[in-house]
């Protein structure tokens, strides 16, 4: 299919059709008024010259006489640039006085008549003026012939030409680039217009409102409410998720405390390890259904909570709260190594990460085990650290684990295998990595996140 | 101990209050949140759990009405949301403490037991915990009914402590607590202190549980299996 022309080409072509119209019509318009004017007057200066001619036509005795001294001659002669010649013809065609040259073409005229003419003589082009006088007997025509060469009418034409083309020239580049100026300038809110919606996704859904002129506010208007429409539905999205997610905790939550319920009672020994299993399998569908909730959320195209300041401390601070009853209660030491250590965060999803990062050391790290969280600044950036004395992950597996729905080969625990890919990605989020190493002294595993510093 | 539950899940309050009861503690349960105010004026309750996603008022609205009558009873919120603007608003609408579902049994009792016990001091200014009692007025303790002897500076720590039971408590809380305390000195004076009050309390199944790097956690052994 052929691309259709830009508004760019559309508006430069409509623009330059006219001037391809109206430039040569007016440069031709022009230079023949021009030229007409100014050879009219030559030719009436001419006529002036003839004029004072049929002054000197006499009659004495009876006999037409011109009479023309050496000095008059030389005055009706006088020109700087052209040749210039006169006669005087009595009725019956005799020469009176002047150049027989001129007496050659045939033409008659009425008293007071003009007549100005082009005409080659003895290879020469001459303008020639004539006048007729009437003379002597009444209904006798004399005629007053006064003729130039045309040096100066040819090189008036020319100069004429090259003045009008010249100017026309120069106009028509000017107006082609006036014009393409102006459509430049004139579009220019269009670009950045573009540009602006080009800047927006599912997390920038906020309404535009750039400067522009009233040409393209409809157009905005429509645009705002397509964004409105997808920020809804996005939101939507995101509320069924959440909901979904948080649908399930309710159910869970009474089958967990069932399950814990029957471990209390009296029950067959036989039923122990099968109450365990049931438990920990309700602990991984709810930690499921809650890390999904979180992918989706660290998902860079849902919409999000700003970023804010937050100390890594305060966060690490509060999941001490939650986390050190919990890990005392499976026999783990949960410690603190803690710096501030300023970022810029979106709190829930830092939150989140570091409660899966935790979870998963408590998870798989085992009785007796260390795990401490720090948080400090090295080498300008902000790190948050959580380190366990734990089986942790081999070297090969360690890039699995970070990927979603993957867990170590060896490990076991009831982790549902997106913790540390929810992790890696929130990290992304955040402009930052997740990566795994060894434990202190080589043993277990150490997670490290890596923030760039919140300006101060 | 009475406690009101206010659970609109069926099964989860069946299971809570079974629970609850296992504690020897009597349960009355409710599923919604508009008879909860009269309830509580009409009976003697020690604490209240509170569910927010309830039909009808939710737990917010439930609770706002609770404190404007002016009850002062200790209140657990528990949610299925985990949002901080829920936990906010829930510690803002005057929650005491805030569970989010699900939750382990133990934590749940561990955590209703604290509150209880916190509430119980405000007002008779009585702080108990397994064989130790502390009376806030006449600034003097017991253990097992036998005075104990404690320095102005483990009594401002174990009261301080004891005021937030089952709570992992900070270094740096302790000292802006204790005021008058020199600074240079200041953790090295805590960690003295606490190694004291531990040997004196251990023998009660009073713990003092160490946090590496942060803080302490007083704990009692709690009768129910770990979850």
């Amino acid at each position: 299919m052929k691309q259709p022309l830009s508004l760019k080409q559309r508006l430069f072509w409509w623009l330059l059709l006219p001037l391809v119209l109206t430039v040569p019509v007016g440069s031709l318009a022009l230079y023949s008024l021009v030229r007409d004017t100014t050879l009219g007057w030559l030719d009436q200066g001419l006529g002036d010259t003839a004029l004072a001619l049929s002054n000197f036509i006499r009659t004495h005795d009876g006999e037409l006489i011109v009479e023309i001294s050496g000095q008059t001659d030389g005055a009706l002669r006088f020109d700087r640039v052209d040749h210039i010649y006169y006669t005087v013809i009595a009725p019956q065609g005799q020469l009176l006085s002047g150049d027989a040259l001129l007496a050659k073409p045939h033409f008659q005229l009425s008293p007071g008549e003009w007549e100005f003419r082009d005409v080659e003589l003895d290879g020469e082009t001459l303008r020639l003026a004539a006048l007729g006088v009437a003379c002597g007997v009444v209904g006798n025509v004399c005629q007053v012939r006064v003729a130039e060469t045309t040096t100066k009418r040819a090189t008036l034409r020319r100069d004429l030409l090259l003045a009008v083309g010249a100017t026309m020239v120069a106009l028509s580049v000017g107006l082609v680039i006036a014009g393409w100026l102006a459509i430049q300038q004139g579009l220019r809110p269009l670009g950045e217009l573009s540009r602006e919606v080009e800047r927006r996704d599912l997390d920038r859904l906020d309404p535009l409102e750039p400067p522009v002129p009233a040409e393209v506010r409809p157009l905005i208007a429509a645009l705002n409410r397509l964004f409105e429409r997808l920020r809804f539905a996005s939101g939507a999205q995101q509320d069924f998720l959440a909901n979904a997610a948080h649908q399930l905790r309710t159910p869970l939550t009474a089958l967990r405390t069932e399950i814990e319920l029957a471990l209390l009672e009296p029950h067959e020994d036989t039923q122990e390890p099968l109450l365990q299993r049931l438990k920990s399998s309700v602990d991984r569908s709810a930690r499921l259904a809650q890390q999904m909730l979180s992918m989706a959320r660290s998902d860079a195209s849902s919409p999000q909570e700003a970023l804010r300041v937050l100390d890594l401390r305060e966060l690490a601070s509060h999941a001490a709260e939650d986390w050190v009853p919990r890990a005392l209660a499976a026999g783990m030491d949960l410690g603190f190594e803690l710096e501030s250590a300023p970022v810029m965060a979106r709190s829930f999803l830092l939150r989140e990460m570091l409660e899966n990062l935790i979870h998963n050391s408590v998870s798989y790290a085992g009785e007796g085990a260390r795990i401490t969280v720090r948080t400090r600044v090295r080498e300008g950036h902000a790190l948050l650290e959580v380190e366990d004395t734990g089986p942790g992950i081999a070297v090969v597996d360690r890039e699995r684990a970070l990927q979603r729905f993957q867990r170590g080969s060896q490990a076991g625990g009831n982790g549902s295998g997106l913790g540390l890919a929810i992790a890696r990605d929130i990290a992304i989020s955040h402009g930052g990595t997740l990566t795994l190493a060894d434990g202190a002294h080589g043993q277990g595993l150490r997670v490290q996140l890596v923030l760039p510093l919140a300006k101060a | 101990m009475r406690i009101l539950l206010v659970e609109d899940d069926a099964a989860l309050a069946e299971s809570t209050s079974r629970a609850l009861r296992s504690q020897g503690w009597v349960v009355d349960c409710t599923a919604r949140g508009e008879p909860v105010p009269l309830s509580l004026r009409e009976d003697r309750y020690d604490l209240l759990i509170l569910d927010i996603g309830l039909a009808g008022i939710d737990g917010f609205e439930t609770l706002r009405r609770v404190r404007s009558q002016g009850s002062p009873i200790p209140v657990l919120v528990l949610t299925a949301r985990d949002g901080v603007e829920d936990r906010v608003r829930g510690l803002e609408s005057g929650a005491d403490d805030y569970l989010v579902k699900p939750f382990a049994l133990s934590e749940l009792i561990a955590r209703a037991r604290a509150l209880v016990r916190r509430s119980q001091a405000r007002f008779s200014n009585e702080l108990k915990m397994a064989g130790l009692r502390m009376d806030l007025d006449a600034r003097r303790a017991w253990l097992h009914e036998e005075p104990l002897a404690l320095s102005a500076r483990e009594w401002e720590v174990l009261s301080f402590m004891m005021a937030r039971i089952g709570k992992v408590i900070a270094k740096e809380q302790i000292v802006s607590a204790s005021n008058g305390w020199d600074q240079s000195t200041t953790d090295n004076a805590v960690e003295v202190c606490i190694s004291r009050l531990r040997a004196k309390l251990e023998p009660a199944g009073i713990q003092v549980r160490t946090v590496r790097g942060f803080g302490y956690l007083l704990e009692e052994q709690v009768p129910v299996a770990k979850a």
